[in-house]
């Protein structure tokens, strides 16, 4: 490999917006997981906490695909997103995502006001709608990851470990959705309580996951400028301040405090920043691995500006 | 039905970047596209160091990875072997960028003046840009077709034929008299990423 440095060209087509769909697209699913879990487990008085979670499926996923169509290049021709799902992960994940919706409706209609009356009573329909509904949200927060993962030049995606990332990330980001709802509604004290505990083993295990995988991504040589690039580079004020201070520290301290009240919004307000930071990292993380031959490491001399500013000057968003 | 590829010669190219330049004229590619690039490499420690050139293209790969994650299936392979993009039915959803492994693969949202911000389209970059619009397309993905017009007139890609080292060769794979099937097999031609097992078509051989 000689002296050369592996440094290769950034990733600039997927931004904010791509970021901003992987969140909401994670809340949406993890709340309405959430939800089904809630009522599913839970008695009478988890009614209320399960309808939040539910009813937040549809909205959050929904306004995502606005952001995923605003990314496409011709929004009008979005239709032909299915045209082939044999091999594309984005004309599968659009499939589940409409499916999830689909169901998702089904399942708030139990609860709205002309299918209420007959639907409400019956709770094995319920039930069912909500099994099959959180299967389609558990492959709508993970296929994100799958979908990055097939890309063959950005290492950083190419680990299993992604998907368990954004499936961790999403139902706390989702928990975190229902406790601000539920606390602005008047769910019990001691309910919140739960899901505060909930959400903090939650986030141990998220905060054990990203290290974990930022730590196989420093140790595989493709992978590392990636991983240089968060942890020390031109995306580690988003990582270190959006991430782990804000996603992670804050509402994990916040949390084990068990405080209520504003403490508890602001800290999951915090936590979902943090959420739209992760995915914002690792997006702007990736880098291509540069192509390499007769043993040489090629860079591109001439690249692009890279979009990124330097640590501690955050752009405009 | 011939099966096109093209050969670099690593030892001939001494990075002259005629071929990025006829390339950007012959396809009037916008600011920052570059169909055909060149990229440095260096091996070993100042002194001791050797420095090389590395022209690369789409490599219009026998399985791409680019067709594979395309969900419309704009992304279709001609019968002569080449990777096309169709126009009107690519979503611009850059999937294909993040999942091309030689980085062929780009995006254009607009044809953007080569001039300083501010400036309006010269009258010749208004013509570019309508070539552009009418071949390629915005916000769809672009990439190299191996001069797909240049070639309806008999003529050999713009990249190759602006080789002042005649480091390439194009030519027919399939046929095995053909000077790239004798180049490949008789000086250790090889591929790019052979790793990812995307098959590519277009051969280096080595640099000494």
């Amino acid at each position: 490999m000689g002296s050369a440095k592996l440094d290769g060209q950034v990733q600039s087509e997927w931004r904010w917006l791509i970021a901003a769909y992987l969140f909401l697209a994670g809340v949406g699913g993890g709340a309405y997981m959430a939800g089904v879990i809630a009522d599913l487990t839970g008695g009478a008085e988890w009614m209320l906490v399960s309808k939040i979670g539910v009813f937040l499926g549809v909205p959050c996923v929904l306004i995502g695909t606005f952001f995923l169509l605003a990314d496409l290049g011709t929004p009008t021709h979005a239709w032909r997103v299915w045209m082939k799902p044999g091999t594309s992960w984005i004309a599968r994940g659009t499939i589940i995502i409409v499916i999830f919706m689909i169901l998702a409706a089904i399942h708030t209609a139990f609860w709205i006001w002309p299918f209420a009356g007959p639907l409400e009573a019956n709770e094995s329909a319920r039930h069912f709608i909500g099994v099959f509904g959180s299967i389609f949200a558990f492959l709508t927060v993970i296929y994100t990851g799958l979908l990055l993962g097939y890309s063959q030049p950005i290492a950083l995606w190419r680990t299993a470990l992604l998907p368990v990332l954004f499936f961790v990330s999403a139902v706390s980001t989702g928990l975190m959705a229902i406790m601000i709802i539920a606390q602005s509604m008047g769910v019990a004290v001691a309910q919140l309580d739960v899901m505060e505990n909930i959400d903090a083993v939650i986030l141990i295990f998220e905060l054990f996951v990203l290290i974990v995988y930022l730590y196989n991504a420093y140790r595989t040589l493709e992978s590392r400028p990636s991983a240089q690039r968060i942890l020390r580079g031109p995306v580690a004020s988003y990582f270190w301040l959006g991430v782990v201070m804000c996603g992670l520290a804050i509402p994990l301290i916040l949390e084990l405090l068990g405080r209520h009240g504003a403490i508890l919004t602001i800290g999951a307000l915090l936590g979902l920043f943090g959420g739209l930071c992760l995915r914002f990292t690792i997006l702007v993380g990736g880098i291509f691995t540069p192509i390499t031959a007769s043993g040489f490491v090629f860079a591109r001399v001439h690249r692009p500006k890279d979009p990124m500013p330097a640590m501690g000057k955050l752009p405009p968003c | 039905m011939a099966r096109y590829g093209m050969v670099i010669d690593l030892n001939r190219c001494y990075g002259c970047y005629a071929c990025a330049m006829a390339c950007k004229v012959a396809n009037r590619t916008p600011p920052g596209v570059f169909w055909a690039r060149v990229l440095r490499g260096e091996m070993g420690t100042f002194p001791n160091s050797v420095r090389q050139a590395l022209p690369v293209l789409c490599n219009q790969c026998e399985e791409p990875d680019c067709m594979k994650v395309c969900p419309t299936g704009a992304t279709y392979k001609t019968d002569d072997g080449i990777v096309r993009v169709d126009k009107d039915k690519c979503i611009g959803c850059a999937y294909c960028v993040m999942g091309c492994p030689y980085g062929a693969r780009y995006k254009v949202d607009d044809w953007n003046s080569y001039f300083p911000e501010g400036l309006p389209l010269s009258p010749y970059e208004e013509h570019t840009k309508e070539f552009w619009e009418q071949k390629s397309g915005l916000g769809v993905s672009t990439k190299c077709d191996f001069c797909i017009d240049r070639r309806a007139e008999g003529k050999e890609p713009a990249c190759v034929q602006a080789c002042s080292a005649k480091a390439r060769v194009f030519g027919d794979l399939d046929d095995p008299d053909s000077e790239i099937s004798y180049l490949i097999k008789t000086k250790r031609g090889f591929v790019l990423r052979p790793e990812v097992g995307t098959e590519p078509k277009v051969y280096y051989l080595p640099p000494r």
